[in-house]
């Protein structure tokens, strides 16, 4: 009759099973929820810090227009150049010229590499 | 009563109300169930929408011409605003409006008022920390142009709605419009939204570049801005082009306006520009020698019976060289009668006037050109000097191109998209468009076009002035003109192509007096800002200009 009457160690089990997936079902919930208040002030927080980065672009490109640009070198007392102030330079050479160069760059420059390693 | 008698009662007690509560439930679940889940939906669950960014517009090299960026704008509904001046007063500082300013807007008449709009995220964030009841935000995106009025009126115009009404904005709107995020969310009982999932991703549009150089629009810009400050004009415009494959590097204009863009809408006579048509012709087709001679009548020439064409100057025998260097109408027109109303009219059209160039701009005039059985012996003469027909500076600019390049007419190019340039046809051999490339040469060493010379660099062009015709009485008005001048540098390796229209000078009205000085500022300022060296370094006044 005791025996009938309480629970057999595999219906335990299976009530504790039921009641521990009621509960992580539960807490699951809960954290979807959670995470969804979380999401929700994030993406507002992003839309809110793109909005900032766009107008520091246009801030950016404001300030680097033709026309501000020109402004600023009217300020500092800069006019356009003409075309005959250009000159052409000469190609420069890869070798060094001079003595004091050549001394440089074959035996100094070695030398304060090696130090440096 | 035993004991399974009385549980049993007991149980069947407390568990009778369960087929009224089992009833109960399957009409909610189950015959009800779409109603009220439908209803629960409305109350709880909201589709949030965060608006896609219109696309950028950038020039050729990546500089942004037009950006869009989130404004947001701040409401009142004036249902719920109790005390209009204490609400004023809690968002004065918020909005940085005068309290007395709030409250007149929301004491006016209708539900909504619009508090302000424009406002950055910040002032945004500052209106929500004020507690007050009856204020909303509403998120918008807001066109902006980094560059002031630059390059306008190529750019055109967004409404509020985030729609193009003019210019590029208009012509690339499918292309520059994205579609909005969508967000499924869920709205507890404070009001706080939980997010639930992302119901549409949208699309954030690529940003669209255009063949358009900043500095080359700015530089343009700002000759024209000089000019108008030296002279006066009722308006001009300036194009630039690369002619080696007909990007259009500048389209300006002043006035500027980014509702309208006279360069593309306008068309003009062009005078004496449209001689290289007429030149080229004889060229192409050698009925001309280079060495021969035409009479200028010493400036007066009846070309039929009571009509005459006049120049400004008398002129003895000219070569067709010397016709383009002193810009005669009579020596031109003599040129013509020798082509014939046939080839001229077929070089014309060779060069595309007559026809819209496919340039991707709102509202594209094609021009006129006379049809050839309209071309009598008069119409033929003044058609060959660029009266009696229209242009558009997008056709003329591309006419001159072709010159520059050894002949090929390229369809105007606005927009960097991969594709490679079209090129429409060849208008000439090689041969003529040099010859006809060296006259115009002529034409700034000695000729009408001086005004337009760089020491050190060879420049070719042409001027133009024209009379213009007065609306009242359909005749060619005395004392309103239509000046010019198109050419190209540096004239041994051309990189680009511009041209130069004022429309009705005051005071001085000849191209080689107003318009050839806006080519030539802004031909010495693109040979700077490239570095390009002199082509032709012996020039003496290269040396003068050195000293």
């Amino acid at each position: 009759m005791h025996a009938r009457m309480g629970l057999g160690a595999g219906s335990a089990a299976r009530f504790a099973g039921a009641g521990a997936l009621v509960l992580f079902l539960c807490w699951q919930h809960v954290q979807a929820t959670r995470l969804g208040y979380q999401v929700e002030s994030a993406r507002k927080d992003a839309v809110e810090r793109r909005g900032r980065v766009a107008a520091l672009r246009v801030e950016f490109d404001q300030r680097l227009s033709p026309e501000a640009v020109a402004v600023r070198a009217a300020k500092l007392g800069m006019i356009p150049a003409s075309p005959d102030a250009l000159r052409r330079l000469p190609e420069r050479s890869s070798a060094p010229a001079g003595a004091l160069a050549r001394l440089w760059a074959r035996a100094l420059v070695p030398l304060v590499a090696a130090s440096r390693s | 009563m035993d004991l399974g008698l009385r549980l049993t009662v007991a149980a069947a007690i407390s568990l009778s109300p369960l087929p009224l509560l089992g009833l109960r439930l399957a009409d909610l679940q189950v015959l009800r169930h779409g109603a009220l889940e439908t209803r629960a939906a409305g109350e709880f669950e909201r589709v949030a929408e965060e608006a896609a960014p219109r696309a950028d517009i950038q020039d050729r090299a990546g500089r942004v011409l037009a950006r869009s960026v989130p404004t947001w704008s701040c409401f009142a509904d004036k249902a719920m605003v109790k005390d209009p001046a204490a609400f004023a007063a809690k968002l004065a500082g918020a909005l940085g409006l005068s309290a007395r300013e709030i409250e007149a807007k929301v004491r006016s008449s209708g539900r909504f008022a619009v508090l302000k709009s424009g406002m950055t995220a910040e002032q945004s964030e500052a209106v929500k920390r004020v507690r007050v009841d009856g204020v909303g935000l509403v998120p918008l995106q807001q066109r902006v142009y980094p560059n002031g009025d630059l390059a306008r009126g190529v750019l055109g115009l967004v409404g509020t709605e985030g729609k193009g009404l003019a210019g590029a904005e208009l012509t690339l709107d499918k292309r520059l419009r994205g579609e909005p995020k969508r967000f499924a969310l869920i709205r507890d009982g404070a009001g706080h939204f939980i997010y639930k999932n992302l119901s549409d991703d949208g699309r954030v549009p690529e940003p669209v570049r255009l063949t358009i150089d900043r500095n080359v629009q700015y530089l343009a810009e700002e000759a024209l801005r000089d000019s108008a400050a030296k002279s006066a004009f009722k308006s001009a415009f300036v194009a630039v082009q690369d002619p080696r494959d007909g990007e259009i590097l500048a389209l300006a204009s002043w006035p500027p306006s980014p509702l309208k863009n006279p360069l593309v809408q306008d068309a003009y006579e062009p005078g004496s520009t449209f001689k290289i048509v007429t030149a080229l012709s004889a060229l192409d087709d050698g009925v001309v020698r280079l060495d021969e001679t035409f009479d200028g009548e010493h400036g007066r020439y009846e070309v039929t019976p009571g009509v005459f064409i006049t120049d400004h100057e008398g002129e003895g025998p000219m070569t067709l060289a010397q016709i383009l260097e002193q810009s005669s109408n009579i020596g031109i027109s003599k040129v013509v009668e020798r082509i014939g109303a046939a080839r001229f009219f077929r070089m014309a059209r060779s060069f595309g006037f007559g026809a819209k160039t496919g340039v991707p701009l709102p509202g594209e005039t094609s021009g006129e050109l006379k049809p050839l059985a309209e071309l009598t012996k008069v119409g033929l003469a003044s058609s060959s000097y660029g009266y009696n027909l229209q242009v558009s500076a997008v056709q003329a600019l591309g006419a001159y191109s072709a010159i520059a390049n050894g002949g090929t007419l390229w369809e105007p190019k606005l927009i960097l998209d991969g594709q490679a340039p079209v090129k429409v046809r060849r208008v000439a051999s090689e041969r003529a468009v040099r010859q006809l490339g060296e006259m115009l040469e002529g034409v700034v060493d000695r000729g009408t076009g001086m005004t337009a010379r760089i020491p050190g660099y060879r420049v070719a062009g042409k001027t133009g002035t024209a009379h213009k015709v007065d609306p009242l009485t359909h005749k060619y008005s005395p004392t309103s003109y239509t000046a010019s001048f198109a050419g190209y540098l540096p004239a041994s390796a051309p990189r680009w192509t511009i041209l130069a229209v004022v429309n009705e000078p005051k005071g001085s009205y000849y191209g080689s007096e107003t318009a050839a000085p806006i080519f030539a500022n802004i031909a010495r300022r693109l040979l700077v800002l490239e570095g390009i060296a002199p082509d032709r370094p012996t020039d003496a006044a290269l040396a003068t200009a050195r000293r």
